[in-house]
């Protein structure tokens, strides 16, 4: 029992060392290595009291001692070791009085850690960009607690929830605001605040294999002629593949009229849900058509399909700018294209990326100076522009790149993602219709039918305790 | 003798306490109660109530296993059973918290922090004016302002001075061509970024009281007024602008005629979380058919990975069979590679035209089975996959829990003429069970709510056709409730979802208890050796 | 039977035992060969309709391993050095309580059991929030174990070590026939001492295989080391891999695939040199009670 108190005793010291590791401050280092080393004698000394006491434990004792010195020393070594880096890394970052975190995307990390080294050197501020992975799991988290950065970099269609939630500072653009695409302007302004700065926009094109065709189809009855004939040659496995996320398939489903939710003045309107409307039927009906004649690829995986047009056995691809890097990496000759015609034009969605601040950040002004002082200026919006695929939002950087200018073609009349919560409702049931359509295992009708329903109820089911839930208790 | 010794197992009391063997105790202790009052004291300094509590309950505890003599055998886990309480229980006590409270998107605040966002919120009061503006600091650390109206007049303000207009300032340096001078006095002119530097910067009134201004953002300074004022004694919110008052409301800030500020806050909603959830469309749906399925998915699982890692331990265990050890480590790679991966790369594998699965089949004997879009299928298929994934991990188990059983016993039962797999069935398997059953029913509980694979290999589909609510053949309770509840919710819901958890935990544990019956059994078959 | 000698009896089984390992493991590799095939591919793809792709590069590994933004060196380093201290004090917890919970007979001994693993099963994913608040809490009282710090991270883990394995081991002491202990003890040896020197050395081969489990699972955790670590050179190498799938449609698969391969490596290196050890036990003989 003796010893095992003994060996507690170090390894709760050994737990100390261990603190000490992940330190913040030399002092607590320190503090830590002389309690080890005090502790370690007073240990040394009960044990040789044991020592003396009993014989058979005596060894033992002895071994132990030995090991838990060892132990010491090699926890002290280790503690002085990160003493040394603890300090080496704070001169590195207190080189600055203040400094303006950032949390950015694998893609925007780099750029923003390039800029970085000119600001710090012309401003004397410190600018920190810490590479985040889900940062829109991770913000509402951290930033409650204090442990937020003080820029974020997110998607318009997340603005709604944080900034109902008060994580994020209004804005003001000033005078540079005229310089933005309004339509990006317009996508980061939730209930007539402006709360964050645009920088890139994205949407979806019309990619076609020049090698097997020579212009871009313009309706969707050419698109399968087209490519039903490359099928029939041989030269080509289907005409078009599509992918399971929706998303991908809305500029088709526009084309015959289709819609998610209508539109009113205030903007998207969450009662009138489109999934089952007539238009979006008829692209249903188009598609299984399509399939059953082999016409369209029954497979909906996004990776299959994209593998298939880079390798040549689909001449027509519905893709987004993050495609063009393997696509182009591929080495498939293609161009991209506005969207095929059926009743109407086919619009993609538009997504639009940009900079908020955490309302929480003790450097809110800092934060927004930064943003409008700084990176709302041409040469920072061009260097985010050049890499990321994205066309800028900023009217002033004009993209040379020739896909880019295509996509931002195809993406005129693009309808900006809706960023009501509804939208959450949606995505599901209307993915599983069109997975039942391609299957054959439903009518067009009957699938979006049943999965119109299942969003209502979705819907419908959120009004519940406030409304429903009293009508309930009265039957 | 033996009884001797087994009364001093009972008891606890293995020797007789030495004074220093009470010293070293008493010292510890001492440590340990001095630490935790010194943290539990700044815990509740910085406001952290539950976490001060947390603390001095379980140093509490720590001195009731030290001093009380019964306590002798806590006293081997001690340090597991503090870490455990600290990083184990007191989160899932913190989580069923908040499955009583709206914590989620539009109530991610305290009511304090809430309180202060709005009451930062300032306004130009009717009259007021906004300028543009330009900082100047002296070396003092003192700052002055050069402001610019829209109509073209400039002023210098001194913090509590009356504005200066342009013409009147003196000791101006040059002036710019924006007309804004580059010194005032021994003030140099900043930058934006230095100005914003200071955190206090926006809190401070340039000039007098009558005509002071405050910086709002990197573009204007203007004649601000604070737009709401806390009333703590009536708990509400005043609008000085408008002179609306808010109360709260289940977390938000409510105006009489039903406006609500922005930012609410974490507020107790009862069982509002539960009864939602109980409420949810989720219950309308093919709940039953999804139950049964949950029930096969983990109980296959767990049987397939369970019977090929012991026939693998089992076969090659045996410390002269040639090759053994790269045999082995190669059947472990499965469990070395992150799932993620893994899961995806098989998702690719099966897919039904081009994955490499049904090329081959298609090649060897012709025939291409849909995969994904056939629910039997689908289910063998997630099956084979959770196969791949799991049976290292019993590999790794029964290769070592095979070493507990005594090789006197085969022997015995090889002189009685038992051959192989009576062996097998009447002495390895049974004692084995001592030691792995409670791994198989965690391992069940693990499969019974394994969401990822579920959700990665093919996201719950193929979808049931006609269902009332979105459902997928492969979809099991959690990945079904999780994708409802969260898709009908409005944004991120904490609180409901740690609602749902807990109604998920009360499933699995009831499982797990009843299954504990099994564990019981094999654990009385242990005690007989 | 057959009419074979005992030599060729053995011969004859190693002979089926090799097909059947040879059959297990094309069954183990071959989704790995596939993801070394995306690890080759640019294009960041892991469809797997080709398995030797068009444009074969190391453009994945080299990106890995020169590029500021992604220190795989450091991130593999961080993961050893968590897992190594996470497992070494998580299996002393382990053993000890396992013992306690085998050879003491105390009031609360059954129950304590099934709450032990009731609390694992626990859906952790919410309790992630609750474990973040916590952390956060440490960080203002002691920055040493607070957020972005190893520390917290691994005192966290260690949170998790009175879990699952302390049925394995109990399981294993229980088989461990008492008499052994109660001679010693009659010879006068302390609890400590029966377990130190007499119980350990046979519980060798759980001790190890409980290590493998824990250092793998360490090593292989990003749901908390994500939530609590926020630079990038803080990073174990999972939650830095993680990096590469954060966009939606970006997902980088080439690094990520080369990443996690490389990363298998240390678990391999660590049970080729440990597995002697786990059939050790058995050519020893073991117990003799």
């Amino acid at each position: 029992m003796k010893n095992y108190f003994f060996k507690a005793a170090v390894v709760a010291l050994a737990m100390i060392v261990l603190v000490a590791c992940g330190g913040d401050t030399q002092q607590v280092v320190e503090e830590a290595a002389q309690q080890v080393e005090e502790a370690a004698q007073q240990v040394q000394e009960n044990s040789e009291e044991i020592a003396e006491q009993v014989d058979q434990a005596a060894a033992e004792a002895e071994q132990a001692v030995e090991e838990a010195q060892e132990a010491v020393e090699e926890a002290v070594t280790e503690a002085e070791e990160a003493a040394e880096e603890v300090v080496d890394e704070a001169e590195e970052v207190m080189e600055f009085e203040t400094s303006i975190t950032i949390w950015a995307d694998d893609t925007r990390a780099p750029i923003l850690s390039e800029l970085a080294e000119g600001f710090q050197n012309e401003y004397g501020v410190g600018l920190v960009v810490e590479q985040v992975a889900d940062i829109n799991d991770q913000f509402p988290i951290a930033a409650p607690a204090g442990e937020g950065p003080d820029i974020l970099i997110l998607a318009h269609d997340r603005i709604g929830g944080f900034y109902a939630s008060g994580l994020l500072a209004p804005l003001d653009l000033g005078d540079t605001a005229g310089e933005f695409l309004p339509v990006s302007v317009d996508a980061f302004t939730y209930e007539g605040d402006l709360v964050g700065m645009p920088y890139a926009i994205e949407n979806l094109g019309f990619f076609y294999n020049t090698d097997l065709v020579e212009t871009a189809p313009t309706t969707w009855d050419e698109v399968i002629e087209v490519g039903g004939a490359l099928v029939e040659s041989g030269d080509a496995t289907y005409a078009i593949a599509l992918t399971g996320t929706t998303y991908d398939m809305f500029p088709l489903q526009t084309a015959f009229g289709g819609y998610v939710f209508g539109q009113s003045e205030a903007g998207y309107d969450p009662s009138d849900v489109g999934i089952d409307s007539e238009g979006m039927i008829a692209a249903g009906e188009f598609v299984q058509t399509n399939v059953e004649a082999g016409l369209i690829s029954d497979s909906l995986d996004w990776d299959t399909a994209h593998v298939q047009f880079e390798t040549g056995e689909i001449p027509f691809l519905m893709a987004g700018p993050w495609a063009l890097d393997r696509i182009r990496e591929a080495g498939v000759p293609y161009g991209i294209a506005p969207f095929p015609t059926a009743e109407k034009e086919g619009q993609p969605f538009l997504g639009v990326q940009g900079f908020a601040v955490n309302a929480l950040s003790e450097n809110v002004l800092l934060a927004q100076t930064f943003l409008t002082e700084f990176v709302a200026t041409e040469d920072v919006m061009r260097q985010l522009a050049e890499s990321g695929n994205r066309p800028s939002a900023f009217a002033a950087v004009a993209s040379e790149d020739p896909d880019l200018v295509s996509l931002g073609d195809a993406g005129v009349n693009a309808l900006p993602m809706p960023a009501i919560p509804e939208m959450g409702s949606v995505w599901g049931s209307w993915g599983d219709a069109f997975t039942l359509i391609v299957n054959g295992e439903q009518s067009a009708e009957d699938a979006l039918t049943n999965g119109g329903e299942q969003i209502r109820a979705l819907i419908a089911g959120e009004e519940l305790p406030e409304e429903e839930g009293e009508e309930e208790t009265d039957e | 003798m033996a009884v001797q010794a087994l009364k001093r197992f009972e008891t606890g009391d293995g020797q007789s306490a030495t004074l220093s063997n009470v010293v070293i105790r008493l010292v510890l202790l001492l440590a340990i109660d001095a630490f935790a009052i010194w943290f539990a004291v700044r815990a509740f300094g910085e406001g952290y109530l539950p976490l001060g509590i947390a603390i001095a309950l379980i140093a509490a505890g720590v001195n009731y296993v030290i001093l009380v003599k019964e306590m002798y055998p806590i006293r081997w886990m001690l340090l597991g059973l503090i870490l455990m309480a600290m990083f184990s229980i007191y989160p899932i006590l913190l989580t069923v918290f908040v499955a009583f409270t709206n914590y989620g998107d539009g109530h991610l605040l305290t009511k304090p922090q809430s309180i202060e966002q709005i009451t930062k919120a300032r306004f130009v009061p009717e009259g007021g004016s906004a300028y543009t503006w330009t900082g100047y600091s002296n070396e003092a650390g003192d700052y002055a302002l050069w402001l610019q109206s829209e109509n073209g007049d400039s002023f210098l303000a001194f913090p509590g001075q009356t504005l200066i207009p342009a013409a009147e300032a003196t000791g101006l340096g040059e002036l710019d061509s924006e007309g804004i001078p580059e010194s005032v006095g021994d003030y140099e002119r900043l930058n934006a970024f230095q100005v914003a530097s200071d955190q206090n910067i926006s809190t401070i009134q340039f000039g007098s009281e009558l005509d002071g201004v405050q910086i709002r953002s990197p573009q204007e300074a203007a004649q601000l007024q604070p737009k709401f004022a806390y009333d703590e004694a009536n708990d509400i919110i005043n609008d000085l602008e408008t002179g609306v008052s808010y109360t709260p409301v289940e977390g938000r800030w409510t105006a009489a005629n039903g406006d609500e500020l922005t930012a609410g806050f974490r507020a107790n909603v009862g069982l509002d979380n539960f009864t939602r959830f109980f409420q949810s469309p989720a219950f309308r749906g093919p709940l039953v058919r999804i139950i049964i399925w949950n029930f096969a998915f983990a109980f296959f699982s767990v049987f397939a990975t369970f019977a090929l890692g012991l026939a693998i331990a089992y076969v090659f265990n045996d410390p002269e069979f040639p090759g053994r050890k790269i045999i082995q480590s190669f059947l472990l790679i499965p469990y070395t590679i992150p799932s993620l991966i893994t899961i995806l790369i098989w998702r690719g594998m099966f897919n039904p035209q081009v994955g490499v699965i049904n090329r081959t089949l298609s090649d060897l004997i012709g025939i291409a089975p849909a995969w994904t879009v056939d629910p039997w299928l689908a289910k063998i298929a997630i099956l084979i996959v959770n196969l791949w994934l799991g049976y290292p991990y019993f590999m790794l188990i029964c290769s070592g829990a095979l070493q507990a059983i005594p090789g006197d016993l085969y022997e015995a039962a090889s002189i009685d003429g038992a051959n192989a797999w009576q062996q097998f069935y009447k002495i390895t398997l049974p004692l084995l069970l001592v030691a792995v059953g409670p791994l198989l029913v965690a391992s069940f509980t693990f499969n019974f709510n394994n969401f990822n694979i579920i959700f990665l290999f093919i996201e719950g589909g193929p979808p049931i056709a006609g269902s009332p609510t979105r459902a997928g053949h492969t979809d099991i309770l959690i990945s079904y409730v999780y994708n409802l509840a969260f898709a009908a919710g409005r944004g991120k819901e904490y609180g409901l979802g740690a609602a749902i958890t807990i109604v998920i935990f009360v499933v699995v544990a009831v499982i797990t208890l009843f299954q504990f019956r099994y564990t019981k059994m094999w654990e009385e078959v242990g005690e007989g050796v | 039977m057959f009419n074979l000698t005992f030599r060729q009896r053995r011969y004859f089984s190693y002979g089926i035992r090799w097909v059947v390992a040879l059959i297990l493991i094309f069954f183990a590799i071959f989704p790995v060969l596939w993801i070394l095939s995306a690890s080759f591919n640019p294009t960041n793809t892991l469809a797997t309709a080709k398995l030797i792709p068009d444009n074969i590069g190391l453009d994945n590994y080299y990106s890995l391993f020169n590029n500021p933004n992604t220190p795989f060196g450091i991130w593999i380093w961080n993961s050893i050095k968590i897992s190594s201290i996470t497992t070494v004090l998580s299996v002393s917890v382990t053993t000890l309580a396992a013992y306690a919970f085998s050879r003491f007979r105390f009031s609360g001994r059954e129950n304590m059991l099934k709450a032990i693993l009731l609390i694992q099963v626990f859906p952790a994913l919410l309790a992630m929030i609750a474990v973040f608040t916590l952390i956060t809490q440490f960080d203002s009282i002691i920055p040493a174990i607070g957020l972005n710090t190893h520390a917290g991270l691994i005192l966290v883990y260690l949170g998790g070590a009175m879990g699952v394995n302390i049925w394995l081991m109990k399981g294993f002491f229980d088989t461990i026939p008492r008499a052994i202990d109660e001679s010693a003890m009659v010879d006068g040896a302390t609890h400590w001492q029966t377990f130190s020197q007499l119980l350990l050395p046979l519980m060798r081969p759980i001790l190890i295989v409980i290590a493998i489990l824990t250092f793998i699972g360490t090593y292989g955790d990003f749901v908390l080391a994500r939530v609590l670590l926020k630079s990038t050179d803080q990073y174990p190498l999972m939650v830095g891999l993680f990096i590469f799938t954060s966009g939606q449609f970006s997902q980088q698969w080439g690094p990520f695939a080369a990443g996690a391969l490389l990363g298998a490596l240390p678990i391999m290196i660590i049970y080729l040199v440990l597995q002697d050890q786990i059939v050790g036990g058995l050519t020893q003989g073991a117990v003799k009670g």
